[in-house]
């Protein structure tokens, strides 16, 4: 005979995110304010769980494959695989409404939609048909590698390379020695920019007896560009960091005890 | 119009044609500038030397294309260091814009150079898998749940590289099921990320930093992290901290890392100077002709402004 195995974790998951949402749904349509407190409920487990499975060591909370915390782990990554094609639809009904009414740029959103439906489509065929999505056994590239090394990585490199541009116009302009702050922010940045590339190196190279003399200054400004990434900024960082990190901390709280809604779409008096 | 004014009032085209000529003189005519290495990329070096054959590494694609200048040579580079030091690696890509493209790409190129590297037993490809944070998570209770399969489809427990062999426990596994001491032999297979002896991440964006407050914090494997220049300030921290051993800092991190790879394996140092690849030391002549122009551009504004600030004092 076969032993029962009842699983906890699996129960409290299947009431927590099937029952009590189905519920709520059902709830809802009868009284309009339990829309909002089913939601809560929802979200409170979701984020209360993973806490919990860290400082109390039952199975049915974090043991690897079974535990609620490790399954909504996996839950995740299936919602965030929801969110691609949320995305998609979203960007394809955009975009034909504005081709469709012909309005201003609409050969861009055409493009847009072209290129959408191409790249996606070579990549559900690499699915489908077994290839995948990058090199045939042969070496040569799938369609959707091939359209991906001759068509995306260029245009995106080619967008990412005008900001070198758009960088240098916008230092001559902005980089000003206005007062002390704005001085001292300007020296660091000339030091930091002349440290990390052999710049010394690069402006003495039509002259060579000035190598020696270029090389040895550069290997200076690098130890001092290092000194200043190493102390000052990295001192810099950790407090940012450490800000950001007790804010999300915060925020998080917020949100499972369902002081901040606005996830849900209600503000705070809702 | 005087020279003070005709200066601060420089048409941006001029600029724009400056940078577009100390972009592309020294790549078409390469100077060879030198490149001196950092702390933080000689310690990623290092501890990658330290690591013996046969030893497994995880290798992250968190970038995409228009970061690639900066990132493929540090990926790559880190690839030909495993490869040579015949450490096992496990790639993957959590990056959503072309991620998995860029490491199809950079796999294939460096397998390509080290032909007695066999697939599936020396090297693995995982492929992509959407949701960085939560794959993190899953890495550290069972790759399997996150990566069932490899990039072609094959489940990855039929892949030799993940098949159960006897390991000595080196530090106290994080395994809440059963908790092994260091010292003791246990027979498993690669099952978690806690298991690999450092994660090497290439990132831009937020994902590099993931790694470090999740795997790392978690599970405790090392990181070594290679990301963009605009975030590399931000990784000090880390390695001030412990929590990272090394860092590739831009494409300066690649270059240095070509420079080590050099100077340790002489057949690579050759491989770097004659192949027709784009590296991270190739690059640093243009980012040394653009940074010289940036500053020299500076440099002109700011005696601009000082002249014409004393000029309306007077006046």
């Amino acid at each position: 005979m076969t032993e029962l195995h009842f699983d906890t974790g699996r129960v409290l998951l299947l009431i927590c995110f099937g029952l009590v949402p189905v519920a709520g749904i059902i709830l809802g349509l009868l009284a309009p304010s339990l829309r909002r407190q089913i939601p809560l409920i929802v979200g409170f487990v979701a984020g209360i769980v993973p806490i919990l499975s860290l400082y109390i060591p039952k199975r049915f909370l974090s043991a690897a494959g079974e535990g609620m915390s490790p399954r909504l782990d996996q839950y995740l990554i299936i919602v965030a695989g929801f969110a691609l094609p949320l995305g998609i639809v979203n960007v394809i009904q955009i975009n034909s409404r504005r081709v469709g009414r012909g309005e201003k740029g609409w050969p861009f959103a055409l493009a847009l939609l072209i290129g959408l439906l191409l790249m996606g489509g070579f990549g559900v065929y690499g699915a489908f048909s077994g290839q995948g999505i990058g090199f045939l056994p042969s070496g040569a590239p799938t369609p959707f590698q091939w359209m991906t090394d001759w068509f995306f990585r260029p245009l995106q490199a080619t967008i990412f390379s005008l900001l070198a541009f758009f960088m240098a116009s916008a230092a001559f302009r902005a980089f000003r020695a206005r007062n002390v702050e704005a001085t001292i922010l300007l020296i660091a940045a000339v030091l930091v920019m002349a440290g990390r590339v052999p710049l010394l190196d690069f402006l003495a190279y039509p002259f060579p007896p000035l190598h020696p003399l270029a090389a040895s200054l550069s290997q200076t400004m690098g130890r001092l560009t290092e000194w200043i990434m190493d102390v000052p900024n990295s001192a810099a960082q950790a407090g940012i960091i450490i800000g950001a990190a007790l804010g999300a901390a915060a925020m998080a709280i917020r949100v499972i005890l369902g002081i901040e809604r606005s996830y849900l779409g209600l503000g705070k008096g809702d | 119009m005087s020279i003070v004014d005709r200066l601060l009032a420089i048409d941006r085209r001029w600029i724009f044609l400056f940078v577009l000529m100390a972009v592309t003189i020294p790549i078409l005519l390469p100077l060879g500038l030198p490149v001196t290495t950092t702390g933080s990329t000689r310690a990623a070096f290092e501890y990658i030397e330290s690591l013996k054959p046969g030893d497994i590494v995880w290798l992250s694609f968190d970038y995409g294309p228009s970061s690639a200048p900066e990132n493929d040579p540090m990926a790559e580079g880190f690839l030909r260091h495993c490869f040579k030091k015949d450490l096992r690696v496990v790639v993957c890509a959590l990056y959503p814009l072309g991620g998995l493209s860029l490491a199809n790409s950079s796999v294939a190129i460096v397998a390509k150079e080290f032909p007695n590297k066999k697939y599936g037993t020396d090297y693995v490809n995982l492929g992509y898998k959407d949701g960085a944070e939560a794959v993190m998570r899953r890495l550290g209770e069972n790759i399997a749940d996150a990566f069932p399969t490899d990039v072609h489809g094959t489940p990855i427990s039929e892949l030799p590289l993940f098949e159960p062999e006897t390991v000595p426990v080196e530090r106290r596994t994080i395994d809440r099921v059963q908790v092994k001491a260091p010292g003791s032999e246990v027979r498993m297979g690669i099952r978690t990320i806690g298991q690999f002896k450092v994660v090497f991440t290439a990132a831009t964006g937020l994902i590099g930093e993931y790694w470090i407050t999740l795997v790392n914090a978690q599970f405790g494997t090392p990181i070594i992290i290679g990301p963009t220049a605009v975030s590399a300030p931000k990784y000090y921290a880390f390695i001030n901290s412990g929590q990272l051993k090394g860092m590739l800092g831009g494409m300066k991190g690649a270059a240095e890392y070509e420079q080590l790879l050099g100077r340790k394996y002489p057949e690579l140092s050759k491989f770097y100077m004659e192949t027709r690849l784009f590296t991270g030391t190739k690059g640093m002549d243009a980012q040394a002709g653009i940074h010289a122009v940036i500053v020299l551009f500076i440099f002109l504004g700011n005696v601009a402004f000082l002249l014409a600030r004393g000029r309306e004092r007077k006046g």
